[in-house]
């Protein structure tokens, strides 16, 4: 167990810049008047609006003493790790499949998270990824006819 | 006389072959995603939307559908075998559920949770025909100020029950509103926050968000430990419940259908929160409440209806309004949407067809329900036994694949990982998800009703005070944030939560 994380001011921050980013924003779009009201009369005062509801969140966090009680952000030492690499398996899915195809980063994909993330033998992580990826190009491409691409190797 | 005219008219729609089978698909999808825990119903409808592109809208609409209130029975599966929810409205079911399969009595539950979704099904169905219709009418006489009203009080009866800190729900959705205003304004045309990618011109697409939101994050936070669970697979015999048990649930389904159906028009996560409110009535009602999460049948079939009868609920403000009350039928919005149809008042005059499709095809789906899930009990068992290592890569695989089939776009895809990234940290800083959702599907069109308001009105915010409807609704939103200020209701209200949580 690690130390007690503050579950509130990290995010009102982030929502304070989402706000006055959206605020000023809206003045290069034109925010008009009541009568008129243009583009940017919602972005405007819904930013503001989030910037001040932010901003009590913050002035709310010094003041509650609720973060006493609040388990760490991880529930494992090491959970970090397999959060970590499956945002990033899926980004290089994301990258890798028009120039290798459905097929083939479909295996890949499917052989990093089943071996890596909670480690299976070999014998059953190539089992899986082999079959997965067959069934499911054989589902989409042969039977549902989605256009993925088959990339270089045309699987 | 014109209402069994009607429902021929839906009747002649659902048995033409392609719409049967997909009824028939939609309630086998809708099971199979309610007993596999980490994937739901909001997640399953954005995964085969793109399957129903190239079908009619009735097949497209009464498919989605079914998966909605097939998730529903299948959710109960889990909760009673394995003692892990299939889906969030399942919850409760554990607490008595699991305790009658440790018993040796899975299969009176199993069977009575399916007879009693069934009941509840039936009753939800015949509320829908009987107020859809007059609300729609009534709907036509409102404007655009009344439309704003609506979807705000809409947006804050979300918030007031969402589970934790309503500052943190409000703030989900004022952003989801900002997100919402991302794209080409539809009054002048401008783009807003394109940054020049074509696929922002439309705004952000609800299918990645919503697959970020509930599919990528829920796999992640399910990522972080892994679920480790023991399936009763012995004891799910003897389905058909015995005289004493119906007797002992036969009112505790009809309280739960009747409370499930009522709770379900209110925004927000309706089957959640009216299998608690079951539960916590027949708890309350009961002759030994002391028994209550120790196996008693009331404790199943209460929930079990109030959850089904929820679906059939929170489908009015959508058919009737054109307003989705949660995530589930925010997409719906968008499959009709995208299949031409706009749902709302002019639904019913102009779409009759589709309409009482819809409502026959629930009608009919329930029965397929109550036919797959007691003889099909053991193949669900089967599903549980694929081990979540092995589960979790193929559902992510099945929303990458879904968000880039819809226009075969790495910036979706790429948008639905940054909703997943956006998801999982919601989740962990304790924001909830359904207020963003909820913004950003109505997000567009409460602008666009609060400015033609303000032209209508020429500037003057009075507009949404002097008509009567919208100022009742005002009224209702103002009530319901102040409420939560004052001390009695706002303590009760923050108990009430920290119960739901600790049962969780």
């Amino acid at each position: 167990m690690g130390k007690p994380f503050n579950y509130d001011r990290l995010p009102a921050i982030f929502f304070l810049t989402v706000g006055i980013s959206f605020s000023l924003y809206a003045r290069s779009v034109e925010i008009g008047s009541w009568h008129h009201p243009g583009p940017g009369f919602l972005p405007f005062w819904a930013g503001l609006t989030l910037s001040a509801m932010a901003v009590a969140l913050i002035l709310r966090s010094y003041a509650s003493k609720i973060l006493e009680a609040r388990p760490p952000f991880f529930p494992q030492k090491d959970s970090w790790k397999r959060v970590l690499a499956t945002f990033l398996a899926l980004i290089a899915y994301n990258l890798l499949l028009s120039p290798l195809g459905f097929g083939l980063t479909t295996f890949l994909f499917l052989t990093f998270l089943v071996k890596f993330i909670f480690p299976q033998t070999w014998r059953r992580t190539l089992l899986v990824a082999i079959l997965g990826s067959v069934i499911t190009r054989l589902l989409f491409i042969n039977f549902l006819e989605t256009q993925l691409p088959k990339g270089i190797f045309a699987f | 006389m014109e209402i069994l005219n009607q429902i021929l008219l839906g009747t002649q729609i659902v048995f033409q072959p392609t719409n049967l089978l997909f009824c028939f698909l939609g309630v086998l999808m809708g099971t199979l995603v309610g007993v596999l825990p980490g994937l739901g119903p909001t997640a399953a409808i954005a995964l085969l939307l793109p399957a129903t592109f190239h079908t009619s809208p009735v097949a497209a609409i009464i498919m989605l559908a079914g998966i909605y209130y097939g998730a529903m029975y299948g959710g109960s599966t889990t909760s009673i075998l394995v003692n892990i929810p299939g889906e969030a409205a399942s919850v409760v079911t554990c607490l008595d559920g699991y305790q009658m399969a440790l018993q040796g009595r899975a299969g009176p539950a199993l069977g009575i949770a399916a007879f009693g979704s069934f009941i509840a099904g039936t009753i939800s169905v015949l509320g829908l025909m009987l107020i859809a219709p007059p609300l729609a009418k009534f709907a036509l006489s409102f404007g655009p100020p009344e439309y704003f009203s609506l979807m705000l009080v809409g947006i804050v009866i979300l918030i007031y029950l969402a589970s934790g800190s309503i500052l943190k729900a409000l703030m989900m959705a004022v952003f989801g509103l900002l997100v919402g205003t991302i794209g080409q304004d539809s009054i002048s045309g401008t783009l807003r926050l394109t940054f020049g990618i074509r696929e922002l011109y439309d705004g952000v697409g609800l299918i990645p968000a919503i697959m970020g939101l509930f599919g990528v994050s829920e796999v992640i936070v399910n990522v972080e430990k892994v679920i480790k669970s023991k399936v009763i697979t012995a004891k799910a015999k003897n389905l058909l419940p015995s005289l004493k048990d119906w007797r002992d649930s036969f009112w505790a389904i009809i309280r739960g259908s009747v409370t499930g159906f009522f709770i379900g028009i209110l925004p927000g996560p309706s089957s959640t929160i009216s299998s608690f409110t079951s539960y916590a009535m027949e708890k309350k009602l009961s002759k030994h409440p002391e028994k209550f999460g120790t196996g008693m049948i009331a404790g199943v079939a209460g929930p079990e209806s109030a959850n089904n009868a929820a679906t059939g609920g929170s489908l009015i403000p959508l058919l009737t309004l054109g307003i989705p009350a949660n995530a589930v039928t925010a997409l719906l919005l968008g499959a009709f949407m995208i299949h031409g149809v706009q749902p709302g008042p002019m639904l019913i005059p102009k779409h009759p067809d589709l309409f009482w499709g819809i409502i026959v095809s629930m009608y009919l789906g329930n029965v397929m329900l109550l036919a797959l899930n007691l003889p099909l009990i053991g193949l669900w068992v089967q599903v549980l036994r694929v081990p979540y290592p092995i589960l979790f890569p193929f559902i992510l695989l099945f929303c990458l694949v879904g968000v880039f089939s819809l226009n075969f776009s790495q910036v979706e895809v790429a948008l639905m990982i940054g909703f997943g990234v956006l998801g999982y940290l919601g989740r962990k800083f304790n924001f909830e998800l359904a207020p963003l959702v909820l913004a950003l599907v109505i997000g567009p069109m409460m602008e666009n009703y609060l400015r033609l308001s303000l032209i209508i009105s020429r500037g003057s915010a009075w507009i949404f005070i002097k008509r009567p409807i919208s100022a009742i609704l005002i009224s209702i939103t103002i009530a319901l944030l102040f409420s939560s200020m004052i001390p009695g209701i706002g303590r009760r209200r923050r108990k009430l939560q920290e119960r739901i949580e600790r049962q969780k």
